[in-house]
């Protein structure tokens, strides 16, 4: 019986071209995307749970608090792992890791030269005891027991040695440090939140040797045993704190805590500052999520309406098989094998379109296309399941309508499928309030994007470029910034302590002074060309002298040392910009400082934040780059120059321009990601809409032919015609339109509250969208109708 | 074996009933070869869908057999069709798109029969027709004629008792016609109850009985003897 039903509805679908063609292709755009998002959703809830013991690691973040401010953060002090697995039961044992790229590059020599590398890590000799990745060569054991001990990732020691094994044993050099490689182990899945290309014996490092509770600057995790019961566990940390560092927290007025993470949720959880690969917001998985099932919806939708416009044309075929003998059951699984094959085929074909795009995805969305996922024995029940259900969902409907034709009605070609019009017009309805929906979407997104963009962030990003340098350098850094000015290449340069985009330094004022209030805030080191440099605005007040005292040369603390705020940092402390000027505050330096000057506010973090109480002061020696202005002309000349005094004066050092506008760009990739992905989705919606909307219409058109040519006998323009044949799609449009612009409405509102600061709401996105879906809706429309219109009506009259 | 009792089928239009049918009376013994002739529109195709069970529109008493239908469950109404009825068209209406083999073989699916079965039943049939050259052929690679052995394949491939007939002659040349007239005669011999619709007054030569049928109503009714 299957075997004929299939042959049956190979025969109709090879038989009627367009009718295939536009299911197939909707179909299987719709599959691809779907397929896609599938894998990459699938990819980011699979982080972090390759390890043995993954439901018993967790990583230990710290929150500090003070004055109802708090921070969390996800390093810790190295005396946290040793301290806990020693007086802790329930910690069966832990790992820390230093990743030294959040300070600087370190230069990598292995026989043959310095070659900058940024993915380098101290981990101590538990490492692998925690996270049992796997080891090619070397003993999880031993391999990073040892001070200057190292293990490299097979990718890295190919480019080192050739191959892994050569690797094994070999001498390496690193920042002038000797170091023996004891192991290499495959590379770090993508789907891990870890990712190094070496891995340091913590032991070499100082901290390693002697571990301290302060700075907090290394990732701690735990495994705890089996039984032990994280809650109690997390309650222990308290007192830990308290017994370590009680006397210094009260000394400084910070409050802080230790807490659990789930190392699985490390990549899709709360987000904490500094982390060694950034996390995906979890809300966008979800949004993906439901567009990907939109848009299988979309291409579901185009079946059934194209096959229920359809059923006139299959009244005969349905009314004898029923004089036949065939039954309802019979005569539905027929029409749900067709909708099957059409199912089947469009996967087939969407998982070969996959292998085929699955290099530029990847390169996209930074994910890999996992591919053998779909072939395993769970991908193909989950893909099986998918077809019969795809496959279910778009026959059901027509054919319940063509299975209960009545015989002789169907016979004589009566029946009207007028029953089901109404569930086809909401399903158009639906599609283009999805498209244009999507539209919208990507036009709100992208106005915030453009708004970024474009909005006065108080400083000049543009032609400025950021030159980080090495703490060795320290004391040349002068003459380098000096020889760049000579040569005319940079019009000012500064030293500072970061990007103005991302100022991370946490501070903090205390009552003293002529200032009572207690706060965080951020500080900016930097040097006296700062303001000229990045064209900060001066509200009162003076900039810093070349004279006026650095922070390293504090001493007596009876001098007074010289500070910028900005505006909001004088608000808060309850002063006009003039009126602080000369007063005296404490920021918990060896001496009181004393207000400089005042600037406008600026935006020193991500929009998703208010601007908050900032103090720049002059301390060029705690500073990590050089911000060059470019003077105006071709950036590439300015820096070939630039490049050349560099590699005169510090050519072991590699010299890595960054532009800070692209820097800054580069802060909102997930919503970049997001806007590219609304728009690439929203283009495929409208796409499989209007093919379903062309098929539609040359049914319409079809059973319409004989009343087109009698008009056109009558003198009707082409105009007229499409008029005939548009109206009625145009009123259904125009319903999806004012369901889409709700949405859009409702969309505009709940994305944009993530930012605090954000573009208007206009009517451009809606306007846009809704033109352009119309715009292409008539098109369809009218390249159908032409077709019509052009038929010879002596031809299409004469059958009657 | 049929039985008919007061049929009427009418159409509602606006300002009164447009009788198709009336007052039919009717008995059907079991071998009969019944031929039903009348003008376009008297009622000749209604009269062969409500026997055929195609039609249940309808006012009166249909018995088949000692049962009536109206009183049968909608199951057993479909089984009776399947098992006791056969359909041959004047369009011939066979599926496009399935071949001459499998058009024989499509009631046979519906009625479950094994493959084996099948096999041997197709395989005598397009025997019988000569049409077993043809059996991968689709419809319109065929004559009328040689379309409407198909037809009649179909039709007798699930061993009806009756047969129904709509104008099996109607689209075809003369020769053709007294072909496939010739095929009922023998179907008739073989036991069959045959009812046939026809224009053509030399086909119910082949019967045993003509119904002659005007506006709905029985006229006449004879034996024709050979």
């Amino acid at each position: 019986m299957w075997k004929n039903y299939l042959k049956v509805s190979f025969r109709n679908l090879q038989k009627r071209k367009l009718y295939t063609g536009i299911n197939l292709l909707g179909l299987t755009i719709a599959v691809v995307s779907f397929l896609a998002i599938s894998l990459y959703i699938h990819h980011e809830w699979s982080y972090d749970k390759m390890y043995a013991d993954y439901d018993r690691i967790y990583r230990l973040n710290q929150e500090f608090r003070s004055d109802g401010q708090a921070q969390l953060v996800s390093s810790t002090p190295s005396s946290l792992i040793p301290t806990l697995i020693d007086e802790v039961p329930e910690v069966e044992t832990g790992t820390l890791i230093f990743d030294i790229s959040i300070f600087s590059t370190v230069m990598v020599d292995a026989g043959d030269g310095n070659q900058e590398e940024k993915a380098f890590a101290y981990v101590d000799e538990n490492f692998f005891n925690v996270f049992d990745f796997e080891l090619i060569s070397g003993n999880a054991n031993q391999v990073l027991a040892e001070p200057n001990q190292m293990v490299l990732t097979k990718s890295t020691a190919e480019r080192y040695f050739g191959n892994a094994i050569a690797a094994v044993n070999k001498a390496i050099k690193i920042d002038g440090k000797d170091y023996q490689i004891t192991g290499v182990m495959e590379d770090f899945p993508s789907n891990s939140h870890i990712n190094f290309d070496f891995l340091a014996s913590f032991k070499t490092h100082r901290h390693g040797k002697n571990p301290e509770w302060s700075p907090s600057n290394y990732y701690t995790y735990v495994k705890l045993k089996p039984e032990a019961d994280p809650t109690v566990f997390e309650g222990k940390l308290g007192q830990l704190v308290d017994k370590y560092l009680g006397k210094e927290l009260a000394e400084y007025g910070y409050q802080t805590d230790f807490f659990l993470q789930p190392v699985t949720q490390i990549h899709l959880g709360d987000q904490t500052l500094g982390a060694i690969k950034p996390g995906t917001d979890i809300r966008y998985l979800y949004i993906f999520g439901v567009v990907a099932l939109l848009l299988i919806a979309i291409g579901i939708i185009n079946y059934v309406n194209l096959a229920t416009a359809e059923a006139t044309e299959r009244n005969k075929e349905v009314g004898l098989r029923k004089a036949m003998g065939a039954g309802r059951g019979q005569l539905f699984g027929q029409f749900v094998s067709e909708s099957m094959l059409l199912t089947f085929a469009s996967t087939a074909l969407s998982v070969l379109v996959l292998y085929l795009i699955a290099p530029r995805f990847s390169s996209i969305s930074g994910v890999p296309l996992r591919l053998e996922l779909i072939i395993s024995p769970i991908g193909l029940t989950m893909i099986t399941v998918f077809i019969l259900t795809m496959g279910v969902l778009a026959g059901l409907y027509p054919s319940l309508i063509l299975s209960g034709m009545e015989p002789i009605k169907a016979l004589a070609n009566k029946t009207k499928i007028g029953g089901g019009a109404w569930v086809r017009k909401s399903l158009v309805v639906f599609q283009f309030f999805v498209s244009i929906g999507l539209l919208i979407a990507t036009f709100v997104v992208k106005s915030q994007l453009t708004y970024m963009q474009e909005v006065n962030l108080g400083y000049e990003k543009e032609h400025l470029v950021s030159l980080s340098y090495h703490y060795s350098m320290r004391d040349g850094v002068e003459t380098i910034k000096n020889e760049m000015l000579r040569t005319g290449a940079a019009t000012s340069i500064s030293r500072a302590s970061d990007m103005p985009i991302h100022v991370k330094a946490g501070y903090k004022v205390f009552p003293g002074g002529d200032n009572q209030r207690e706060f965080m805030i951020t500080g900016y080191a930097v040097d006296p060309d700062i303001l000229k440099t990045i064209n900060l605005e001066l509200m009162a007040g003076n900039n810093f002298s070349l004279t006026d005292i650095k922070r390293s040369d504090l001493e007596d603390g009876t001098e007074r040392f010289p500070v910028l705020l900005n505006e909001t940092a004088v608000n808060e402390m309850g002063w006009t910009a003039e009126e602080a000027i000369g007063k005296t505050i404490n920021l918990g330096f060896s001496s009181n400082s004393e207000v400089k000057g005042v600037v406008k506010d600026f935006y020193f973090n991500s929009l998703h934040h208010q601007v908050s109480p900032m103090v720049i002061f002059n301390d060029p020696d705690e500073t990590n780059v050089l911000l060059v202005k470019l003077p105006a002309g071709n950036p590439s000349d300015h820096l070939a120059t630039l490049e050349g005094v560099w590699k005169k004066l510090v050519p072991e050092r590699p010299f890595n321009p960054v532009f800070v506008d692209q820097a800054y760009a580069r802060m909102y990739q997930s919503e970049q990601q997001a806007g590219v992905i609304f728009g690439l989705f929203s283009g495929i919606a409208i796409f499989i809409a209007c093919m379903g909307l062309f098929g539609l219409v040359s049914y319409v058109a079809l059973r319409r032919t004989r009343e087109i040519s009698i008009r056109k006998v009558l003198g009707a323009t082409q105009q007229n015609v499409i008029q005939v044949l548009a109206s009625d799609f145009l009123k259904l449009l125009s319903v999806s339109a004012v369901l889409a612009i709700a949405f859009g409405i409702w969309f505009s509102i709940t994305w944009l509250q993530d930012f605090t600061y954000k573009t208007s709401i206009t009517v451009w996105p809606f306007l846009i969208s809704i033109s352009l879906v119309f715009l292409l809706a008539i098109l369809t429309i009218a390249y159908r109708s032409w077709k019509v219109y052009t038929l010879n009506p002596a031809k299409t009259l004469k059958t009657d | 074996m049929i039985q008919l009792k007061e049929i009427d089928k009418y159409i509602e239009s606006r300002f009164q009933r447009v009788f198709i049918l009336k007052g039919i009376n009717l008995t059907i013994n079991e071998g009969e070869f019944i031929t039903l002739m009348g003008p376009s529109g008297a009622g000749k195709s209604t009269l062969l869908n409500i026997l055929g069970l195609l039609d249940e529109d309808y006012a009166g008493e249909y018995f088949f057999g000692d049962r009536s239908i109206k009183s049968m469950r909608e199951k057993e109404r479909s089984n009776l069709h399947k098992s006791e009825f056969g359909y041959i068209f004047q369009a011939y209406h066979l599926i496009d798109e399935l071949t001459v083999y499998e058009n024989i073989e499509t009631p046979l699916l519906y009625r479950n029969v094994s493959s084996n079965e099948r096999k041997s039943i197709i395989a005598n049939l397009l025997d019988r027709f000569n049409m077993v050259a043809k059996k991968d052929l689709f419809p319109a690679q065929l004559s009328g004629g040689q379309q409407q052995l198909v037809g009649i394949a179909r039709a007798i491939a699930g061993r009806p008792r009756v047969l129904l007939a709509d104008e099996p002659t109607g689209n075809l040349h003369s020769a053709q016609a007294r072909e496939i007239m010739e095929i009922f005669q023998e179907l008739h011999k073989e036991g069959t109850t045959i009812i046939q619709a026809t224009h053509a007054r030399e086909n119910a030569d082949f019967g045993t009985r003509l119904i002659n049928l005007v506006d709905g109503r029985i006229e006449t009714d004879e034996v024709i003897s050979k």
